[in-house]
């Protein structure tokens, strides 16, 4: 719910809640002014008669046309000089919305008693509530609308700030290179403390992400520099008069260097991949690149006496790095081709929701789940450093892609789907099936 | 040739010099980027390595001055980061090409040659000769004693590599990144460059042409020229 409306629906329900009691006290108020008024009123009246009467005058001029009634009364004085009865009196329609009130009040004039009433009919406690009612009736509406247009109306001006700030921290993107978080000003207490929050944060998940990012890359020229040196002066090296036995010595020290640097530069490209450096806003054919990565493997494929059979659809559009996809599925082929038996057999199939790569091979000898773990091999051999799969899966992580393996009656198959949601479920082939892991290329 | 060498390791930039020197080229070393800029505003080069990441400045910031100064040298960037931007930074600034560290010297040496025959700075820029070997990089056809021999790409580029590094041992892995590139993810296949090479020679020998590529144990092969 919005919080305008959350404000709105509160203040309606104190009107309403308000309204009741403030009404229910007005109408006391009312009817009591009224009958004192009343009162007060006859009261004088009646002093003014018994002024008469001392006078000697006859009050007849004066009471004429007035309920005013003039009699002796039998008996002790009342405590009370000025005596109040209300009445209502129901038997007419009339007087029904009305109350009578009298007042009788006692003088002693000589040894005798007089008694002095007046009496007149005053608006019922239940008329009064009627008139307001109507009244009461149209402020609340009033007010209603009141709050609901003024709410909406002040939303926009008050709140604009904290909307300006929502928008300004969606649209905030770490990895552009001026990542500087443009908050409008305000004038409000808690947006000036909420957009100076949201600025410190901002500006520290800024600065540890250059950190971050200065460090692998500067972890990968530190170390590529001294490899590259390593490198240089072996290459130096075997230029020289060499025997077989040291030519042999720098041969495996070539391996090692080879090795060391593809690890470093995988380990770099994880780093990257995890800082989501490659992030691309543009569609690519991924067919196209598949095609592509097939051709590069091509001589490898004959070598090994490889049948390779490829199903791909046209027009097969993603958006990913190019990089990453070439990496994505080469990755993948050349463990289908490193993995298989000599003679084998690969598939590569390629529809809008996924691609799947199936190939020959000896059954895996790991466990499915360490599968896409880093540095974890099927078998120890040279050829390999164990990051293969792990920057695959962390290249399908990061594009949103699920990838999944499965080994099925001789055939690992390795599926890749793209945009988890809109890809249609497929079904888990058969329950027996063997499932374990395709040994990690590097 | 004459080639500027900037680059902030001194032992790298030796390893280069010592191995371009071996090819008769001129080479001079600026350790950094005050010395490179100051260098490029005296003399000439044919050919400029640049490091990307200098002590004193960025490598990029070099390739900007070499435009503005209308420098025609060759340009190659040597490179640690392999960060995507860098590269495609560094050629629109001007750059012919880029290796990334660690290199191979015989893969730079043939980057160099690559782009010194691009610039077309030496003879018919696209044939490059030995003897009776003949390659014209333009149509990707070899020749061996005029008469013309039936080699795949892969083939080609392998004689070209063996051409440019002549009497050079190179090793498997380095023939192996040269011909599949770096990011293909295959530690050395190397039956696969064996399997290559062996083509290669026999359809050389086929053409009556000498073998000069004689297998180094061990370590990878050489195309040796003092072989008749």
């Amino acid at each position: 719910m919005k919080l305008i409306n959350k404000i709105t629906i509160w203040f309606l329900g104190v009107i309403l809640l308000v309204t009741p009691v403030t009404m229910f006290i007005s109408r006391n108020n009312i009817k009591k002014h009224l009958d004192q008024a009343e009162i007060s009123r006859m009261t004088a009246v009646n002093d003014h008669v018994y002024k008469q009467l001392l006078a000697g005058g006859k009050p007849d001029h004066y009471t004429h046309g007035r309920p005013i009634e003039v009699s002796l009364y039998q008996g002790e004085m009342p405590q009370q000089k000025v005596q109040v009865r209300k009445e209502n009196l129901a038997e007419d329609d009339m007087v029904k919305k009305e109350c009578r009130i009298s007042v009788d009040s006692y003088y002693p004039i000589g040894n005798q008693i007089y008694k002095i009433s007046s009496y007149n009919f005053v608006l019922n406690s239940q008329e009064i509530f009627d008139g307001m009612l109507y009244t009461v009736a149209w402020k609340m509406l009033m007010m209603v609308l009141g709050v609901g247009l003024t709410a909406r109306f002040l939303s926009r001006i008050i709140l604009q700030p904290f909307y300006r700030a929502m928008k300004a921290i969606k649209h905030f993107d770490l990895k552009r290179g001026d990542s500087k978080l443009q908050l409008p000003h305000t004038t409000t207490k808690e947006f000036q403390e909420l957009n100076a929050f949201l600025q410190k944060m901002t500006d520290k998940a800024a600065a540890d992400y250059a950190a971050v990012k200065e460090f692998s890359e500067n972890a990968s020229h530190e170390l590529q520099t001294p490899l590259a040196i390593v490198r240089s002066k072996l290459d130096l090296l075997s230029q020289t008069e060499i025997d077989d036995r040291q030519a042999s010595l720098i041969g495996d020290m070539q391996s090692a260097i080879e090795r060391l640097s593809h690890i470093n530069r995988s380990l770099v490209l994880l780093t990257k991949l995890e800082n989501q450096e490659y992030k691309t806003e543009e569609d690519i054919k991924f067919c196209t690149v598949t095609k592509q990565v097939m051709a590069t493997y091509e001589d490898w494929i004959k070598m090994k006496d490889i049948r390779l059979r490829s199903n791909l659809d046209k027009n097969v559009s993603l958006q990913i790095h190019p990089v990453l996809a070439e990496i994505l599925i080469g990755n993948l082929l050349s463990n289908a081709i490193r993995y298989n038996n000599t003679g084998g057999q690969i598939r590569i199939d390629l529809t809008r929701q996924w691609l799947r790569i199936s190939n020959t091979g000896h059954p895996p000898d790991l466990p499915t789940a360490d599968m896409f773990r880093r540095f974890k091999k099927g078998n120890q051999c040279n050829e390999s450093t164990g990051l293969g799969l792990a920057i695959v899966k962390q290249i399908c992580d990061v594009n949103d892609f699920s990838v999944t393996y499965q080994f099925e009656q001789g055939w690992h198959e390795v599926m890749v789907k793209f945009h988890q949601s809109e890809s249609p479920t497929v079904a888990d082939s058969g329950d027996n099936s063997r499932e374990g892991q395709l040994a990690v290329s590097g | 040739m004459k080639v500027l060498i900037v680059e902030d390791n001194r032992e790298l930039s030796s390893g280069i010099a010592d191995y371009l020197t071996g090819e008769k080229y001129i080479c001079e070393p600026a350790y950094d980027f005050e010395t490179a800029s100051e260098k490029l505003a005296l003399f000439t080069y044919d050919c400029i390595l640049v490091d990307i990441m200098l002590p004193d400045g960025n490598g990029l910031e070099l390739l900007k001055q070499i435009r503005r100064d209308d420098i025609r040298s060759g340009i190659l960037i040597i490179s640690a980061k392999d960060a995507l931007d860098d590269k495609v930074k560094g050629l629109d600034e001007g750059a012919d090409d880029y290796v990334i560290k660690p290199f191979h010297m015989s893969e730079l040496h043939a980057r160099l040659r690559a782009i010194y025959r691009r610039k077309k700075l030496e003879g018919p820029s696209n044939l490059v000769s030995f003897n009776e070997i003949e390659l014209n990089t333009d149509t990707v056809e070899a020749k061996v004693n005029q008469q013309v021999l039936d080699v795949t790409r892969k083939e080609f580029d392998l004689l070209l590599y063996f051409i440019v590094n002549k009497n050079r041992v190179l090793s498997k892995q380095a023939i192996a990144a040269h011909l599949w590139g770096d990011y293909t993810d295959n530690l050395a296949n190397f039956d696969f460059v064996y399997q290559h090479v062996k083509n290669l020679r026999k359809k050389i020998s086929t053409a009556e042409g000498t073998d000069y590529i004689e297998t180094v144990y061990g370590l990878g092969y050489k195309f040796n020229t003092s072989k008749q």
